[in-house]
């Protein structure tokens, strides 16, 4: 029996197959917690869920409102410090981080900082926070990618990925060899980077979504896998806990913004009534 | 300052004592436990012309940005509100060109703060930033924003930041005590480290304790009494924040402020309601709960969930056993000072 999901939902579940058990996981903002959740409720429950602001091994009972969030479980295993977060995954003790995108070029660098000039800008994005360490020292990355861009080049480049490509990340010297973005999951499909090129391709494509369709939010001539996949769907127990520990990012934020909204004006109506 | 001066005074006090115009002043607190009402309290005392640290500049930094107390601003991470089409403070103020801004990566932030607070010139950093625009584009601090320098032991390259110490740092924690002790627990982010590289320090908290709470617990204190300038006990005074066993973030409320946000006549509006038309916190709960109801508030505060107390005892805490021997020697005391008369110990005098 086919089970009925989102894109957004489906985007969560594929970032949770992810995570395997016994890594250590650095887990950013919004999407990836509830990936973090899923992975460790269905399939990886020694998988150690870590955040920047010095939580480690934590158990989301309810989706943390960000990475900072000792609310969201009952306790945890360590509680250390922001700068002893990023030293030991300078020391090359994590095995994979999760990452938001915004603008990504084609070898994986990120842009979050800025859309236009850095100085006059059109629209001032968050800024770095945790990336541009994390994406450096952690062994693999996935990225993550809502809304974001497939650009020729980023306005502002806060992230390293394989900075101009082929062996220039290795040759660089600034980092451990072999690290770098493992995969960007998108709503459409799964890319992955080229072993030599570091180029990206598409790898596998979500069900019901055409190859053209990819293509045209990126604006060079897309590699795609000779052996291109679909990816494959999400179990209905995977979608199950989604909507049981996240109804809110199963709903989406606009009808989750809209629902929230109507429940506070008849909250407030019967208030004034009574 | 002495530990044991008492430093309990009103906010207005602490803020009007403690914050000059032109200060560079951060933001204790990363995220959760938002020194709210300090920050509110900075605003209405229209403290020009700041230089503001924010390790995450979100809450704290929309509210102020937008009083136009805030000429720089030094952060990892801002917020926005409203996705494309809405806007925040700090990129009206950007686009205005009346804020200048550097960006750091969270790390780079607060390795300034560690180095500020042992008292370091610089931190070593870690060099992928090099590959970045973080690197290549410099703000107002120019060359002083990163400097590389070679290793005296291997010859690497070493990126490096400056030391901060930073003039004020405002903080809220969920207890304290009358002297200064503040305690803090949770998502411990770079709150110590803030508190500790600044100069001067204002803390608020949810409660102030008695002295033995604290004595029992040491390990959650993270500004030690004799580093504290003043103390000020306010409740809800990171609403709508949260403050880890006190009470939830008002998702309600935080959404409220976000929208406002998004446009400049917004948050405007929000700020004159919220914060000018607001005296102190007391003020700001019942505007809030003559809002939304006494039991929106309810709602929000925290089910008890106690940390498994720690076990600070130990076999004896005198020298001399009960019956009045001393436990090595074996001996009393009127028997020791006897045999030290007899040794001729005592100076003649």
């Amino acid at each position: 029996m086919t089970v009925k999901y989102t894109l957004n939902e489906l985007l969560i579940i594929v970032a949770a197959r992810e995570i395997h058990n016994d890594e250590n996981i650095i887990l950013g903002v919004g999407l990836p917690t509830v990936s973090g959740a899923l992975a460790k409720s269905l399939h990886a429950p020694n998988a150690n869920l870590m955040m920047e602001s010095g939580i480690f091994d934590f158990e989301p009972l309810v989706r943390p409102n960000h990475i900072a969030d000792a609310m969201s479980c009952r306790g945890f295993s360590c509680s250390t410090d922001l700068f002893t977060a990023f030293t030991t995954t300078y020391r090359g003790f994590v095995d994979v981080c999760f990452l938001g995108v915004a603008q990504v070029d084609k070898f994986g660098n990120l842009n979050t900082t800025v859309i236009g000039d850095y100085f006059n800008p059109d629209l001032r994005l968050p800024g770095s926070g945790g990336a541009a360490d994390f994406i450096s020292y952690s062994k693999r990355t996935v990225l993550t990618m809502r809304g974001g861009n497939f650009v020729n080049k980023l306005d502002y480049f806060t992230s390293p990925g394989y900075l101009e490509g082929g062996s220039a990340r290795d040759d660089s010297g600034l980092f451990p060899k072999g690290s770098g973005p493992s995969m960007l999951i998108s709503q459409k499909g799964i890319f992955r980077f080229h072993p030599e090129t570091k180029e990206i391709y598409l790898s596998e494509i979500h069900p019901g979504i055409a190859v053209d369709d990819v293509k045209k939010d990126v604006p060079w001539d897309l590699m795609i896998d000779d052996n291109l996949k679909i990816t494959e769907p999400p179990s209905a127990k995977e979608v199950a806990f989604i909507r049981k520990f996240a109804p809110t990012e199963s709903a989406g934020n606009a009808l989750a913004i809209e629902l929230a909204t109507a429940n506070i004006m008849k909250k407030m109506a019967a208030r004034q009534q009574s | 300052m002495s530990q044991f001066n008492e430093k309990v005074m009103s906010l207005s006090d602490a803020v009007s004592q403690f914050v000059k115009e032109g200060d560079e002043l951060i933001i204790g607190n990363y995220t959760l436990c938002a020194c709210a009402e300090l920050v509110f309290e900075v605003v209405r005392q229209q403290k020009k012309h700041l230089t503001v640290y924010s390790q995450s500049g979100i809450f704290d930094v929309e509210v102020m940005v937008a009083a136009g107390i805030v000429d720089r601003l030094v952060t990892t991470y801002t917020m926005r509100s409203g996705g494309k089409s809405g806007g925040s403070a700090v990129e009206r103020a950007l686009q205005a060109r009346t804020l200048q801004l550097e960006d750091y990566t969270n790390y780079n932030y607060n390795a300034r703060l560690i180095a500020g607070m042992h008292g370091f010139n610089f931190m070593q950093v870690f060099e992928g930033v090099m590959a970045t625009d973080l690197y290549r584009i410099r703000g107002f601090m120019g060359d002083d924003k990163y400097r590389v320098i070679d290793c005296p032991y291997t010859g690497d390259k070493i990126l490096t930041v400056p030391a901060l110490n930073p003039d004020v740092c405002i903080i809220h924690v969920p207890r304290a005590d009358k002297f200064g002790n503040a305690q803090y627990w949770g998502a411990m982010g770079s709150v110590m480290a803030a508190a500790l590289a600044s100069k001067r320090i204002i803390v608020s908290c949810e409660e102030i304790v008695e002295h033995d709470v604290i004595q029992a617990s040491p390990h959650h204190t993270i500004i030690p009494a004799f580093r504290t300038d003043a103390v000020v006990e306010v409740p809800w005074g990171s609403h709508p924040t949260e403050v880890v066993g006190y009470y939830n973030m008002d998702r309600l409320a935080y959404g409220m402020f976000q929208g406002a946000a998004a446009t400049e006549d917004g948050l405007k509006t929000w700020l004159d309601e919220w914060v000018y038309g607001c005296p102190d916190r007391g003020a700001y709960m019942d505007k809030y709960v003559a809002t939304f109801g006494s039991e929106t508030l309810e709602n929000l505060r925290a089910k008890d969930y106690y940390s498994t107390p720690v076990n600070y005892g130990s076999a004896f805490t005198s020298p001399w056993k009960h019956d009045g021997t001393e436990r090595g020697m074996g001996v009393t005391l009127e028997e020791l000072e006897t045999i030290m008369e007899e040794r001729g110990l005592f100076h003649d005098c």
